[in-house]
Formats: C-alpha cells, structure tokens, sequence
C-alpha cells in the first residue's frame, strides 16, 4: 500500500488520464467494477500482463483505481472520487466564471438599454 | 465482453478520498447530523440506539438500518435500504461499510464500501457515480474548509 504524505495531487491524476490505455481500463472497470488483473488483461489483447499491471499501477497511484481482496483474488475497483475533485477544482470552476461573465453582460446591456 | 452491460453493475462499489483532517473531526462529520446535512443529499443521519436513522431536509423517513458495527474513529458499518423511493425500498438491505485510516502528514484516507447489492440493482445504480461521489466530495470539502460546498 502506498502512502501519501498530503494524498493524491491533482498532477498524479491528470498524468494517469493522459494514457489512453489507462482511460480505457477506466472506461471498462465502469462497465463492469471489481475486476481481477487476469480479466483486465483479457480486455486489453494487444497488451502483456505485465503491461496492463503498470498501467494500473499508475491509476492506484493516483487514487483512480482501489484494490481489495476478496478470498485469493485481488479486485480493481474504479474510484471516481478524484475525478470530481478535478470536476470540482478546474471545470465548475471556469464554468461559472463563464456563467457570471454572461450575466454581467445581460445586466450591462440591460441598463444601457 | 457482455454488450448488454452498460450501466454500472458490480455488487461492490469502493469509494477512497484523502481527506486532511484528523480522524476524530471526519468521525464527527460523519456521525453529527448537524453537518451531514450539509454534504448528504441535504439529509440528516443519526447514530442512535444501534439504528442509522436518515431524515430529508422536511423531516421525512430516508432510511431506518441497523448499525453493525459502530467503532470511532475508525470504522462504521450499517445497512443500506433507501426509503426515499419505493422502487428502491423494495430491494433488500445492502451494507455500507466506513473506514477511515490516518496516514502521515496529518491526512486520513477515507474508504466507503457499498456491497451486498446482489439483490438490489436499481440501488446500485442510484447510489453509484455522483451518489456517493458527490457525498465523499462534499465532506472532504467540509471538513478541510468547514464550509459546504455551494453549486
């Protein structure tokens, strides 16, 4: 287990989602959650198990993906959550900048009209 | 590959956020309905008499679990049955479980388990994503800033 002295930064998680391979496992551990590496593996054919265990290491390393046993299998569990601390932090962010900025500008246009 | 899956379906789902606090005030935000109503859903949820009672912001019925386990500041487990729609109230009690571990640097990682969805989809699929995305988020924001977050 790895541990973070201040936890996941925003730059861990925007490098993990910077590999497409990497978005991909995302994309199929919400498809389908709680998967076993053999699986993974299974879903990614152009790719060796030794390849696909890195890329996951580098989505746990940025919180992304949780592991937990069940029995003798390890399961990946997609962990949204610091995706909407990005959501939280960048877009909704701009987003309402955005908003504010067009309701100046209708208020503007109000009163000169 | 199962084409027919296109939603959500595990009966596990896992939920982890670093939360920069100490364990005693993400046990408290979690336990005080005083601020649960500020990050869950608007609800809030008590700890009493070995029940989780979760009440909506005009006082009606979320949810009436047993508490499992009830170890502070450490660990939570209760069962989950949301009243708030009937479709969702006809499906068993699944089980949520709170883990909060303290890590170097004055930091806790927090780890939700929701599992024992087998008999209960329509729950998984409505807790699942901004669900329990939106509540870890929000309580992170909470504890770390002590203000809600707005929007």
């Amino acid at each position: 287990m790895v541990t973070y002295s201040l936890g996941v930064d925003d730059d861990a998680v925007f490098r993990a989602l910077a590999d497409p391979t990497r978005r991909h496992l995302l994309d199929h551990l919400y498809e389908r959650d709680g998967r076993t590496l053999s699986e993974l593996v299974g879903e990614q054919p152009e790719m060796t198990r030794f390849g696909v265990m890195k890329h996951l290491r580098v989505l746990e390393g940025a919180g992304l993906v949780v592991t937990r046993r069940s029995g003798r299998e390890k399961l990946h569990f997609l962990n949204p959550v610091p995706v909407r601390l990005i959501h939280d932090r960048w877009i909704s962010k701009y987003a309402e900048r955005h908003v504010s900025a067009l309701a100046e500008l209708k208020t503007e246009l109000e009163e000169s009209a | 590959m199962n084409a027919a899956i296109t939603v959500p379906s595990a009966t596990t789902q896992v939920y982890q956020v670093f939360i920069r606090a100490m364990p005693e005030q993400i046990w408290e935000a979690i336990t005080n309905p005083d601020f649960t109503e500020k990050y869950f859903h608007g609800a809030r949820n008590e700890y009493t008499g070995g029940r989780r009672i979760s009440k909506g912001p005009d006082g009606q019925l979320y949810a009436d679990e047993a508490v499992l386990e009830f170890d502070p500041p450490r660990r939570l487990v209760h069962g989950w049955r949301s009243l708030y729609r009937p479709e969702l109230a006809a499906e068993p009690t699944s089980r949520v479980t709170w883990e909060i571990a303290p890590q170097d640097g004055g930091c806790c990682l927090l780890t939700v388990v929701h599992d024992k969805l087998e008999g209960s989809p329509r729950t998984a699929e409505n807790v699942s994503g901004e669900g329990w995305m939106m509540v870890l988020s929000g309580l992170k924001t909470l504890v770390e800033t002590g203000t809600p977050m707005t929007g």
